[in-house]
């Protein structure tokens, strides 16, 4: 998507390091930029950072240094209360999936519109009509536990989209699941983003990221080394790192 | 008709509790608050039960006066207590005056000295009874005066220092039942509070989804206090209803206790304090519960992970 280069960012890192129990440096000196409907690889070694990168988009951690500032809010200044505003504007989709058991596909999906205080009338057909589109119209009454991998995935996929957020973060969302349905996950996310959501996807298969052509954002030792098109001398899978 | 409209008429989800019952409101905890409301309820019927006999004490022993005529003749006793009488009938404040007949008399020591062994010269005393009014027994130094005047053999006795050592034990038990009751439902929150904290940690995984998807620290609280609602309401009812009929038997088991002694009997009063305990737990639950999880992730991060 052609990306409107003097819209404001909507995600900005600027010489950020988060270090983890005061000894563990992760990020060292981290720099981009993300403006709205940007679609961004975020690629590098295990161990990278990608992970912690993300968690400080989503407010799960705060930098130790630097600056994060996401739809316009410092994270280190931010209260701890205002939190819950900025997650609502950010879905997020983990490669553990990391849904309720104990609560049905429409159950999960409709979360976050439980969590909002929204009438279950109002967001019902919404609920349905995703998990349609994912492919899970027969499943809405089944619980993870009898969901395969990719079946849940597109349930995590569909309660990260439910509340039409303005940033979608995946990380590692085809890691669990088989390359076909990997590569049905990642064209659903291009779909999202043609639609005008911008989009963070950390992963490790490189050849994915070359056949679907979009900037990348590689991470090496907690820095960004790159940040644009793929290069096409780039193996297909990143190496894996120390942890 | 396409997949979207057949799932639009057949889903079935509904809005299950987003904090699962397992693991928050165990069995074993509606037991245990079931004991505690039940423990509550008898302290509450205790003290209900006492409070109506330091009532019913008060209200007999302390509107009544006894004057007690003695002599060395069965003679010299009949005419003080027919000068004593007299006073006590004249005397404003003063109604009910009653001479203890002489069979009731003897009738009193009939345990020491037996039936028919009481020879006919024994002196014995002579009691009247009268009810007295609050403001001449609060003030019966006059009346003492011109009785003794009158007879001086004669004795007035207004029951006042041991009805008052009475009502005061009887008020220090009531006390104690009152602190038990208040004591076992504060129990009951510390219960709760622990729960609510093993609670949390147990669903620390569905705490940090709820928490990435925008839930704020009071909605987590809300859901988390919820759940204890019904337990308290619950476990609280069901306490109280064990109570309830606990006091029931007993009141069959002991009877009259010849209204003396405090009767475990239930009052409409008692019964709505009973029906009051579950609505107490259960308001108490929540508001425990809901401080708690709000105490435990306050300012916390690590709910995000």
């Amino acid at each position: 998507m052609v990306t409107d280069q003097n819209s404001q960012a909507i995600v900005t890192f600027e010489d950020v390091h988060l270090t983890y129990d005061g000894v563990r440096e992760v990020l060292r000196g981290t720099d981009f930029t993300l403006r709205p409907g940007d679609f961004r690889f975020l690629t590098g070694p295990s161990g990278a950072g990608k992970t912690s990168l993300l968690k400080l988009i989503y407010a799960a951690h705060r930098p130790t240094t630097g600056r994060v500032e996401v739809f316009g809010n410092d994270l280190l200044d931010m209260p701890s209360e205002e939190m819950p505003k900025l997650r609502r504007r950010i879905g997020v989709v983990f490669q553990e999936f990391r849904l309720l058991d104990h609560l049905t596909a429409f159950e999960n999906v409709a979360l976050p519109m439980r969590v909002l205080g929204v009438n279950p009338n109002s967001y019902r057909d919404d609920v349905i009509e995703l998990l349609s589109w994912v492919g899970l119209a027969h499943r809405i009454d089944a619980p993870p536990t009898v969901l395969s991998g990719g079946e849940k995935q597109r349930v995590a996929l569909a309660r990260a989209l439910v509340s039409k957020p303005d940033l979608i973060l995946a990380d590692e969302p085809t890691g669990n699941v088989d390359p076909v349905m990997g590569e049905k996950i990642m064209r659903l996310l291009l779909e999202l983003n043609r639609l005008g959501t911008a989009i963070i996807v950390a992963t490790h298969d490189l050849g994915l990221v070359r056949g679907l052509k979009q900037n990348i954002l590689r991470l090496k030792d907690g820095k960004v080394t790159l940040h644009g098109p793929i290069p096409d001398e780039t193996p297909a899978r990143e190496p894996e790192g120390a942890q | 008709m396409s997949d979207y409209e057949d799932s639009l008429a057949d889903v079935k989800s509904g809005n299950t509790p987003i904090i699962p019952e397992s693991g928050v409101s165990g069995f074993s905890l509606a037991i245990v608050i079931g004991v505690l409301a039940f423990l509550a309820g008898i302290a509450l019927t205790g003290f209900f039960a006492v409070d109506a006999a330091v009532s019913g004490w008060s209200g007999e022993l302390t509107g009544t006066i006894t004057v007690q005529v003695r002599g060395m003749t069965p003679e010299e006793i009949r005419i003080g207590a027919d000068a004593a009488e007299e006073i006590l009938r004249s005397t404003e404040g003063l109604s009910n005056v009653t001479r203890l007949p002489q069979e009731e008399a003897e009738a009193l020591l009939e345990p020491w000295l037996g039936m028919d062994n009481l020879p006919d010269d024994l002196p014995l005393p002579v009691l009247i009874t009268a009810d007295v009014t609050p403001e001449l027994r609060a003030d019966l130094g006059s009346l003492r005066q011109t009785l003794v005047e009158a007879v001086p053999s004669a004795s007035l006795n207004d029951h006042g220092a041991w009805t008052d050592q009475l009502v005061a034990a009887a008020s220090r038990i009531r006390g104690l039942a009152f602190m038990a009751f208040v004591l076992v439902i504060l129990a009951s929150s510390a219960v709760i509070v622990f729960a609510a904290r093993a609670g949390l940690a147990a669903h620390r995984n569905i705490v940090e989804v709820l928490h990435l998807v925008g839930a704020t620290d009071s909605f987590i609280a809300q859901q988390i206090g919820n759940r204890y609602l019904m337990l308290g309401l619950v476990g609280g009812s069901v306490g109280a209803l064990a109570a309830w009929l606990a006091t029931k038997f007993l009141a069959v088991v002991t009877g009259d206790a010849g209204g003396f002694l405090p009767a475990f009997s239930i009052d409409a009063g008692t019964a709505v304090w009973l029906l009051s305990i579950p609505i107490l737990l259960g308001g108490l639950s929540t508001i425990a519960a809901r401080v708690a999880v709000l105490r435990a992730l306050r300012g916390e991060d690590r709910y995000v992970a």
